[in-house]
């Protein structure tokens, strides 16, 4: 984990113009390392599946760079652009619409290896078997049917070796287990990790589920109306969150757990309109420790332990010790 | 206890299919105390939203067959007429569907959808009728119900659109409140903030509660008993301490370790379940889990365990060879 793969930099999405424009990713800055995962985490609307599909440029970023190793996605364009997606593919959340259900698998596999000429032939079929067996489908069994005969989580399985047939470095995951039951989520989970582990994968994490970006993720970062709260170590944030959102979201978290504190604070209310953002802190319409200064000046991420930043001019850290 | 508000015995819904019979509850049979909240879990496909809509009575006119009793408040569910059912509805029974935008009708105020309730089931004056629903929204958590009275489906956010459902649901104060999924597709901040709701206006009016839902974190603390369903039938019931902390049922110990924790450290490898859930169309003589469970031998292939009750009182399981050792012992 030394140096970062992807950078981004002061990313910015609007949607809209003028009166109308919603900014729903407005100023987000990470890296992601070697080797490292990454989770966002973050309710519906702040901006975290929309800053997944910026960096790709599935979405057209306002303002800022992403820089993936040594590209400037943001200044490529046509063929560059589409090769330089090959080294960083995104799973979506719905596996059954990410497929097409009258296509066989092992060609909805083997689709990014045709469109680049990668490889050909018996190469191509030997390839195709191998990303098969690696997400645990039997090729020789299953190859030949199609899409549409397959379950849920076994569409997300031909979804991760279809991902991986280019080899990228950088896999985008977003929302990737929500549709899945539990059972079948487990699965999927140590599968990721395996496959993380054999082909050097990094990861952004995506999805809206506190438990399961814990268990996958080295470091999480915490979306609010489309900025970044927090980010920082996973079992730092966790044990202690510095923003009072990461505070209440995950004591909001239920836990399968008897013997879990349910009734905790609640967090009221509900996140305001991106069309008209509170001024300030993005938060303190919400927030039961807002003083004047909350609604002056907007909190710059500052640093608050190791690797760990929180922007919030009272973060929770501070005087704990 | 005293009277038992919901009594179901051996009730059983069979969907008649192009490919065959579909046993979707397959013989289910429990009681719900006054004030009770009982949890029902289970993954897709294990029957319980067919198991609440089947207690409700909401069941497709063809090509299906219930079997068994269902006694709300001493009345009988099962095999009698729709305008029969009616009766119950609402003022004995009310249900909260999953997705709030869907159950609402888009086009009619929300203001109006809770007061046809009041002046259809009971009768209401139209004036009389509109105070009680301002009322209503009030006591479910909506600001200036005044103005949101007035306002359409449309204009309010899921978590409103859930509490206008609940306003709707309480109208009639039933003494049954079934709750399929309510938070499932609401954001884990305004989830605990409906779950909360629940159990404060189950104590409130003194409701029973069902609550359905696949997230064994919602049913953690807030049920007294719970109920795990697998492949349309109860594989163990009991208090909810039991069940979570002396499960005896396998299925029971995959699906609570299977999910993963904020507690765990990161990249905690998880105890997935191998294989997938039955087809129904399909189903063997045996246990239905036996398939995919660590503990099987021939006898679970062949025949099927039913509930028993073994050591403590009210809780049972369905299993051969049950587990002996407490979670984490």
């Amino acid at each position: 984990m030394t140096k970062p793969l992807l950078q981004v930099r002061d990313l910015e999405v609007t949607f809209g113009h003028g009166k109308n424009a919603v900014s729903a990713v407005a100023g987000v800055s990470f890296d992601i390392y070697e080797g490292e995962t990454l989770g966002v985490v973050g309710e519906s609307g702040c901006g975290k599946s929309t800053t997944g599909k910026a960096l790709m440029r599935i979405v057209e970023p306002t303002k800022g760079t992403v820089i993936n190793g040594d590209q400037n996605i943001t200044e490529l364009s046509g063929r560059a652009l589409r090769r330089a997606r090959t080294q960083m593919q995104m799973i979506f959340q719905d596996p059954i619409s990410s497929l097409n259900p009258r296509r066989r698998i092992k060609d909805i596999v083997a689709e990014p290896l045709d469109c680049w000429g990668t490889a050909k032939g018996e190469e191509r079929d030997a390839l195709v078997s191998d990303l098969l067996s690696k997400v645990g489908i039997d090729p020789a069994v299953y190859g030949n049917r199609y899409a549409r005969q397959f379950s849920g989580g076994q569409c997300q399985r031909i979804s991760i070796a279809r991902s991986l047939a280019m080899r990228p470095k950088l896999l985008i995951c977003d929302e990737m287990v929500s549709a899945l039951d539990v059972s079948v989520q487990a699965q999927i989970l140590n599968l990721l990790d395996d496959l993380k582990r054999e082909y050097g994968l990094t990861l952004l994490f995506i999805a809206h589920d506190l438990g399961v970006v814990k268990n996958v993720s080295d470091r999480v970062a915490v979306m609010y109306l489309g900025k970044i709260c927090e980010i920082g170590p996973s079992d730092a944030l966790y044990a202690a969150p510095a923003h009072p959102y990461t505070k209440f979201l995950l004591g909001a978290a239920l836990e399968a757990d008897v013997d879990s504190d349910a009734h905790s604070e609640v967090l009221e209310g509900e996140p305001p309109s991106p069309l008209n953002p509170p001024s300030g802190c993005r938060f303190r319409t919400r927030c039961p420790m807002a003083q004047a200064k909350c609604a002056e000046e907007e909190p710059a991420l500052q640093d608050v332990g190791t690797g760990h930043q929180v922007a919030c001019h009272f973060p929770l850290t501070i005087g704990r010790k | 206890m005293s009277e038992n508000v919901l009594v179901v015995e051996n009730l059983a819904t069979t969907f008649h299919t192009k490919g065959g019979p579909v046993p979707a509850v397959g013989g289910v049979s429990f009681s719900l105390g006054p004030n009770e909240t009982l949890g029902i879990v289970g993954e897709s496909g294990s029957g319980k939203t067919v198991l609440s809509r089947t207690i409700m009575g909401l069941q497709p006119r063809t090509n299906v067959e219930v079997t068994g009793s269902v006694l709300l408040n001493g009345h009988q569910m099962v095999g009698v007429s729709e305008d029969e059912k009616r009766k119950h509805w609402a003022t004995e029974v009310a249900m909260v569907f999953q997705d709030p935008m869907t159950s609402l009708n888009p086009v009619m105020r929300v203001g109006k959808q809770i007061d046809e309730v009041l002046r259809v089931r009971l009768g209401m004056p139209k004036d009389a009728a509109k105070a009680r629903a301002i009322e209503l929204l009030r006591l479910v958590g909506i600001p200036s119900p005044e103005e949101r009275y007035s306002a359409y489906p449309g204009q309010l956010s899921g978590g409103m659109r859930q509490r206008v459902v609940i306003a709707i649901a309480l109208a009639c104060s039933p003494s049954l409140l079934m709750a399929d999924e309510p938070t499932t597709g609401l954001d884990v901040t305004i989830q605990a903030q409906i779950l909360n709701l629940i159990e404060q206006i189950k104590n409130d009016l003194n409701m029973s509660v069902i609550l359905v839902t696949h997230d064994l974190g919602v049913v953690a603390t807030r049920t007294t008993r719970l109920i795990v369903m697998y492949a349309g039938r109860i594989v163990e019931i009991g208090t909810t301490r039991d069940v979570f902390k002396d499960h005896r049922m396998p299925y029971t110990r995959a699906l609570l370790e299977s999910s993963p924790r904020v507690s765990n450290a990161s990249h905690t490898r998880l105890q997935a379940i191998p294989g997938r859930p039955p087809n129904l169309l399909k189903l063997d003589q045996g246990c239905a889990f036996a398939p995919r469970c660590a503990f099987a031998t021939q006898k679970c292939h062949e025949e099927r365990p039913e509930l028993e009750e073994t050591g403590t009182p009210g809780h049972l399981f369905a299993c051969w060879n049950p587990l002996t050792t407490k979670i984490g012992a």
